[in-house]
């Protein structure tokens, strides 16, 4: 038994890789639809953008890559449909560059949904280069961060800006991000100075350590991951990219906390097994550091 | 409108003994004195409070005694600072209403934000508080530090590194030269740079951002001729992969795969990168010392490292390393801080349950110096 | 000359900037307002001529390896060949995405390529906690049981089976880990305050290159 519980905590990480796998693409395949609990934090968000009139501006930053595309993209095609559906007047940017050809997919995208003409209900302000400090820049002179739009087109000639000189001027700021510059650079850039009420949408990583700031009332609501987009979702009836996914995250949940608990078991049962290392020659300094159990770091725990 | 940059002016009204739901106050505007007025906006008669409003913590008043509205600059309104404009203020229950006589205001910009009052005051109390301490340590120099085992493994992890022949991987995080962790990592770097210089041991310092590569290309190189080692020094000890986070961690990746490094150093602010990072790194086998203040990523630093240092374990690792009185008596300010913070926190709590229980606002004041102006 | 040049023009540009912008904070006048709008515009010139810095370094770094043929010299070739690709392509489709070369090799090279580095962290996360996540002491006990609660409630497969998991992974996120984080964020800000002054008042200048 000991044995066999020392062989199996040193089993291939590749077996598990499978295991992840296979608990993520057989949900994608054959969909369940478990019901899904939305949260406080979530309605909030929502209630914020249904209490908006008609012809109020609400401003979407959409600042994350590619990487952050499974969890941030179902929000950020939530969030528009919700907009559009409400005829705010949308502003849309990027603090990423590497997130401006999908940014520029997802609004144009929904956008044409809904029969929504760019430059006269919808604007697409693009990338521009300077991190936070375009916020700032945004909150002093719109028009000077983005001299022009995605498409080259001034923004001092666009319609659906008429009369924004600054972020002062927007109703609603949400910023979908995956890092910095995010959610809280709008905050200490933006809304803090500006005044504009601020909501954000994070991947499932950064959630947990924006909690502090949306009891303040910092930000008034916050999508977090996956869940969240889901979440938003079933508020305003869709049957998106967060919904399909919410079976497979349930599965690979399940999976994990099988792994830790079977994990803590068989060290109960074959103590002091030692890991090993990748595959590959064993010229590391040696089971004696990195992977062994009972590392130094458990003094520090 | 006290504390803004102009544009904007508040207006302010004593409260009617009959204001109630029913009734509705407008608000109207006018460019001359005897008109034409125009409605800019229309609210309840129990609402807009001038205590709703943010005001400077002394003067904090919760009575409803006077109603406060502040007109703005909007798509169709501009108020130019330094003009006179007209305003005003109409009760009315639908059927009939009850005007007040046109006032005039000037919007003009103010010097000082007082509504950050509180803020700029504690700024200064903190900051004397850290000053301070560091003179005090320039002449008393012997001030106690708690042994950080993440430092102290720096050496062994140098040591075995020169033993084995291989060489030694050191990030500076995510984030720009702006981030206080980065600057942490940097120090560091420069100490453990050091280290290697005496050593002879390859130093390897991927860069994701190209302003922190040229500091610590300064950092490296003024190491090595501290040491007495200009001659081991290379130019491309720091280089520049990508400022893009998952290719960078790819890159990185790469190295600890084929170079096989006896030790990372992971110091700096990361994001969801970390684990890609570490969990590599812990695969190949090297000692990997990681010190962060991403208390998200803590978690994965925690069980993929040897050694990490948390939060501020990583701004005293400069005051640790260096044993410098002047960077260990700005810790002992930091603490101060930190007790000053614990003991508010205490007695505020203590204080507004009094106030929450016996009704009383004697306390408001006290409690208001530490809230949140915007 | 080269003494005032490296240390005392540096040290002096950042007193005077670190407490005018320090003080700023407090300052709503137009005036104060115009010097933050021109500094931040200055910041956006700075960091986009910053980059020139790194790719200078990236393509002196891969010559390098590939001049002495050092193992694996031949993916630095694939570094300038991408490089040059992507210049090349991005100039002729005029930095427009839709329909262009640039736009397939954004969607088909680099999302793709991005989306894998990522879920690769899923992975990473698995075969981590299986190996890591142990009950070694009384406080990695409390780590495990709250990591487990969490992944237990914040999924639709464990509300169903408990429904009472979601609300208390919910009062989880909501006070404990607020509380701890609270502490955290006190702390990191002290520590950043105090490292602000050290390097507005000169104390700390390591950042600088070493120490005079």
């Amino acid at each position: 038994m000991r044995e066999l519980a020392g062989k199996l905590l040193r089993l291939d990480r590749r077996a598990i890789f499978v295991l992840i796998a296979l608990a993520t693409l057989i949900p994608l395949l054959y969909p369940v639809g478990l019901p899904i609990r939305v949260s406080p934090e979530v309605r909030r968000v929502f209630d914020h953008i249904e209490s908006l009139p008609a012809g109020s501006v609400f401003l979407l930053s959409l600042d994350f890559d590619p990487a952050s595309k499974p969890e941030l993209y179902p929000m950020a095609v939530a969030l528009l449909n919700h907009a559009f559906r409400r005829d705010l007047r949308v502003v849309t940017m990027t603090l990423w560059v590497s997130g401006t050809g999908m940014a520029e997919k997802v609004v144009s995208g929904v956008a044409s949904e809904y029969g929504k003409r760019r430059g006269l209900d919808y604007a697409f302000l693009g990338y521009s280069p300077g991190g936070a400090n375009v916020i700032i820049n945004m909150g002093q002179d719109l028009n000077a961060a983005f001299p022009a739009d995605h498409y080259g087109e001034r923004t001092a000639d666009l319609p659906v800006l008429r009369g924004i000189r600054s972020l002062r001027q927007v109703n609603y700021v949400v910023s979908l991000a995956a890092g910095t510059p995010g959610v809280e650079s709008w905050y200490v850039y933006g809304k803090e100075k500006y005044g504009f009420e601020l909501g954000g949408g994070v991947t499932a990583v950064i959630a947990p350590g924006l909690y502090p700031f949306l009891d303040t009332g910092q930000i008034n609501g916050l999508i977090g991951g996956l869940r969240g987009a889901a979440e938003y979702e079933t508020l305003i009836g869709m049957k998106g990219k967060g919904m399909a996914g919410m079976d497979a995250q349930s599965a690979t949940h399940f999976i994990i906390i099988g792994l830790i608990l079977l994990c803590n078991l068989f060290y109960v049962v074959a103590p002091g097994t030692v890991v090993r290392s990748f595959d590959g020659p064993q010229d590391g300094p040696g089971p004696s550091t990195g992977l062994r159990t009972g590392s130094p770091q458990e003094g520090q725990r | 409108m006290p504390g803004d940059s102009g544009g904007s002016v508040g207006l302010s009204w004593r409260a009617a003994p009959f204001d109630g739901p029913p009734l509705r106050y407008q608000v109207f505007f006018g460019e001359q004195e005897r008109g034409p007025y125009t409605q800019l906006a229309e609210f309840p008669a129990n609402s807009h409070y001038k205590s709703d409003a943010d005001r400077p913590w002394w003067s904090w008043d919760r009575t409803k005694n006077v109603h406060f509205y502040q007109v703005k600059s909007t798509r169709t309104l501009n108020l130019v600072n330094g003009r006179p404009y007209f305003f005003k203020v109409a009760l009315t229950d639908g059927t009939q209403s009850l005007e007040g006589p046109g006032r005039s205001a000037v919007p003009e910009p103010n010097l000082f934000n007082w509504n950050k009052a509180n803020n700029f005051l504690l700024m200064i109390v903190f900051s004397t508080l850290v000053l301070i301490s560091i003179s005090q340590a320039k002449r008393r120099p012997n001030i106690f530090l708690r042994r950080i085992p993440g430092l102290d493994a720096v050496e062994e992890a140098i040591g075995r590194a020169t033993e084995m022949g291989r060489p030694i991987l050191y990030l500076t995080g995510s984030d720009d030269m702006s981030s206080l962790s980065t600057i942490a990592a940097t120090v560091i770097l420069g100490q453990v740079a050091k280290r290697t210089a005496a050593l002879d041991t390859q130093l390897k310092v991927p860069h994701r951002d190209p302003i922190v590569m040229a500091v610590c290309q300064e950092i490296v190189k003024e190491s090595y001729l501290e040491a007495g080692r200009p001659d081991a020094y290379r130019e491309d000890s720091n280089f520049f992969i990508t400022s893009d986070q998952f290719s960078y961690a790819a890159a990185v990746d790469g190295i600890m795969l084929r170079e096989r490094p006896a030790a990372n150093f992971f110091m700096g602010f990361y994001y969801a990168e970390a684990l890609l990072l570490t969990e590599t790194g812990a695969g190949t086998g090297a000692i990997q010392i990681a010190g962060t203040d991403a208390d998200l990523q803590l978690p994965f630093f925690i069980t993929t490292c040897d050694y990490t240092l948390i939060g501020e374990e990583l701004y005293a690792a400069s005051a640790y390393l260096s044993r410098e009185p002047v960077l260990v008596g700005t810790l002992r300010g930091q603490d101060q801080g930190k007790a000053f913070l614990l003991i508010s926190m205490v007695i505020g709590t203590i204080l507004a349950t009094i106030g929450a229980l016996t009704g009383t606002q004697t306390f408001v004041p006290v409690l208001q110096l530490f809230r949140d102006f915007k | 000359m080269t003494l005032f040049l490296r240390r005392t023009l540096p040290l002096l540009l950042t007193f005077l900037f670190g407490v005018a912008f320090a003080v700023q904070y407090y300052i709503p006048h137009p005036v104060s307002e115009g010097a933050l709008t021109e500094i931040s515009i200055w910041l956006r010139i700075i960091l986009g001529f910053a980059m020139i810095l790194g790719i200078a370094s990236l393509c002196q770094v891969h010559y390098a390896k590939i001049r002495t043929r050092v193992a694996g010299w031949g993916y630095s070739l694939v570094v300038y060949f991408s490089m040059l690709i992507t210049v090349a392509v991005g100039l002729w489709a005029r930095g427009q995405e839709t329909g262009t070369g640039l736009g397939w090799i954004y969607t088909y090279t680099l999302l793709a390529l991005q989306g894998t580095m990522f879920s690769i962290l899923g992975f990473f996360v698995a075969s981590a906690a299986f190996r890591a996540f142990r009950a070694r002491s009384k406080e990695a006990t409390v780590l495990l049981v709250a990591a487990i609660l969490m992944m237990f409630g914040r999924v639709p497969l464990g509300e169903y089976l408990v429904p009472a998991a979601g609300p208390l992974a919910g009062w989880l996120l909501n006070v404990l880990n607020l509380a701890a984080r609270r502490g955290i964020i006190i702390g990191i800000s002290l520590g950043g305050i105090a490292t602000s002054i050290k390097i507005i008042f000169g104390i700390e200048r390591s950042y600088l290159g070493g120490r005079e």
